[in-house]
């Protein structure tokens, strides 16, 4: 069964929404950034295409598909944990994404398709959180709270 | 009987964890070599794939057989492959679930996909040649291999593990390749090539070595500036991605090649960093050019083309072979590591391929070297890129892809 929920395929798929994904550097520190492009694949991966070879994200992405590390990518209130498990530089599926980035930016050039493997699904809306840490915490409240 | 889960490739992997394994199992595929299954090759297709059929040098079975040109790998490097016959161990690639994958000894390691075939591939030149025959294609460069032979044969003085000749007679009856390119079809080709959206990001030329002219190799010198003014004749700016392998040339002939073309790096392959060795194994180079002016013509070079845009390859392993090569692996190492640290300090860097011995060559019948040897010299290398700051983006896993220690040198920010 898919991991993607229809609240979040149609997260990824509206563009006023922001997506941020968060990769780890050599020393194990998260690097956030935008990732304006992030869409669904054909197999339900997620697609993150980045622009520029050296850049810190790209160097990241490749650290962790090398050494099976993983990366974030957050999407409203909703948070994927996940791996990149393929990068694409050539072919039919990387020369669709550079098409398509060159609509959107006339100039722009394509290093990477990166395609990440959704591992889990984490919903942070507050209302949810709220509820389960309230179930699951019931010691952490404030007093003032409860009074009647 | 339990199924086989793993391979001498993972005893490599758990004693180098800093190096990722995908760059462990691509340079032991070129260590070993590959062998295609029946099946691999039964979904070739020639309108997706790209084929063998254009190598400047030969395969270790030193056979001419429609076979896939090479593999990509899941982090987007490439093997260049070199189909090697069963009987010598190879990895094998095969079927799984319908995908290609590699396989040692019966344990399924990775999958791979075969390169893309370019567009124009399935086009011919104005003079009716395929396309393909005049420039060829690697998953983002552009091959141009304008001349295929190396005039250091012409008194038998050519390199001892090089094949070059025996392909031009093989590839020039076979595949009716022409030895010698037209400069202007080569233009047209790289324009219809480029046609092509997001494919290519450098152009790479490459011959066997031209002694004659007024100086020599002169007539090298000019038949390159002929080649790359007709494909700079394509591109907006007077430079563009492109890289060139040709021999040690003198400065005032690097000078022209730099001002008169749109050139962007150098390299010249000094193929072993010993200087008995180099004349012993590379015995043309040595009589016309010599071990120390070839290091020296490198570092002026730098002057030229500016640093982090020069450098020179070697066929790793061939410094072990007998009767003249190292004894003992640590040894080779520290003599090879200590040389290229002699040309990055300046501003030279070193590459390797590892070596893989070609039936018709004089050093057909040994081995190369272990995979820990080559592991050591891809991470010796790549620390010297470190140490000296060298970018090693003109020949990188885009450009070029039969580096482990440029793979490793990916992570770098410059």
């Amino acid at each position: 069964m898919s991991l993607l929920s229809q609240e979040l395929i149609d997260l990824i798929r509206n563009r006023s929404v922001i997506k941020v994904l968060v990769t780890l550097d050599e020393q194990g520190a998260p690097y956030a950034v935008r990732s304006p492009f992030l869409q669904i694949g054909d197999t339900d991966e997620l697609v993150h295409l980045e622009l520029l070879e050296k850049s810190e994200t790209n160097r990241n992405l490749l650290r962790s598909l090398w050494h099976e590390k993983k990366i974030v990518i957050s999407v409203g209130d909703l948070v994927i944990r996940g791996r990149p498990v393929k990068a694409h530089i050539s072919g039919p599926l990387f020369r669709q994404y550079y098409e398509q980035v060159r609509t959107v930016i006339p100039d722009a050039d394509l290093s990477t398709v990166w395609l990440i493997e959704p591992e889990e699904v984490v919903d942070e809306s507050y209302t949810i959180r709220k509820q389960q840490e309230e179930e699951q915490f019931p010691f952490s409240v404030h007093l003032d709270r409860l009074t009647v | 009987m339990a199924q086989k889960t793993t391979t001498k490739l993972d005893e490599v992997a758990a004693r180098y964890p800093d190096v990722p394994r995908l760059i462990i199992l691509k340079t032991d595929v070129q260590r070993r070599g590959v062998f295609y299954s029946d099946a691999a090759i039964g979904i070739l297709d020639e309108r997706l794939h790209q084929t063998t059929g254009t190598h400047i040098f030969g395969s270790r079975d030193g056979a001419l057989t429609l076979r896939p040109e090479s593999l990509l790998l899941r982090d987007g490097s490439s093997i260049i492959t070199t189909p090697t016959p069963p009987e010598e161990a190879p990895y094998t690639v095969d079927l799984k679930d319908g995908k290609p994958w590699l396989f040692d000894d019966g344990v399924a390691l990775e999958a791979v996909d075969y390169w893309p075939a370019p567009d124009f591939y399935s086009k011919t030149s104005s003079s009716g040649v395929p396309m393909k025959s005049i420039v060829s294609a690697r998953p983002q460069r552009l091959n141009i291999f304008p001349y295929r032979y190396c005039t250091f044969w012409n008194n038998n003085k050519g390199c001892a593990f090089c094949d070059i000749v025996s392909q031009l007679k093989k590839g020039g009856k076979e595949l009716n390749i022409p030895a010698k390119l037209d400069p202007r079809e080569v233009g047209e080709v790289v324009g219809e090539a480029l046609k092509e959206p997001g494919r290519f990001s450098a152009v790479f030329l490459t011959s066997g070595s031209i002694v004659s002219g007024t100086e020599p190799f002169d007539d090298e010198i000019d038949y390159y500036i002929q080649i790359l003014q007709e494909v700079g004749k394509h591109f907006k700016a007077s430079k563009f991605p492109s890289q060139i392998i040709g021999t040690a040339f003198t400065k005032k002939q690097l000078q022209r090649l730099y001002k008169e073309t749109g050139l962007m790096s150098y390299t010249s392959d000094i193929e072993v960093l010993n200087e008995e060795l180099f004349g012993k194994l590379c015995p043309g180079k040595a009589e016309w050019i010599g071990y120390r002016e070839w290091k020296k013509r490198l570092v002026e070079a730098v002057d030229v083309f500016g640093p982090g845009r020069v450098n020179t390859g070697l066929v790793a392993g061939i410094e072990l072979t007998k009767p003249y090569g190292f004894a003992a692996e640590n040894e080779a190492l520290e003599h090879t590591l200590a040389e290229a640290e002699d040309l990055a300090k300046q501003g030279v860097s070193t590459v390797f391929i590892v070596w893989s011995p070609r039936p018709d060559t004089p050093l057909g019948d040994q081995k190369n070297a272990s995979l820990d040897y080559y592991i050591r010299l891809a991470r010796g290398l790549h620390a010297l890129r470190v140490k000296y700051r060298l970018p090693i983006g003109y020949d990188d896993y885009r450009h070029c892809g039969n580096h482990p220690d440029s793979d490793l040198s990916r992570l770098l920010p410059y």
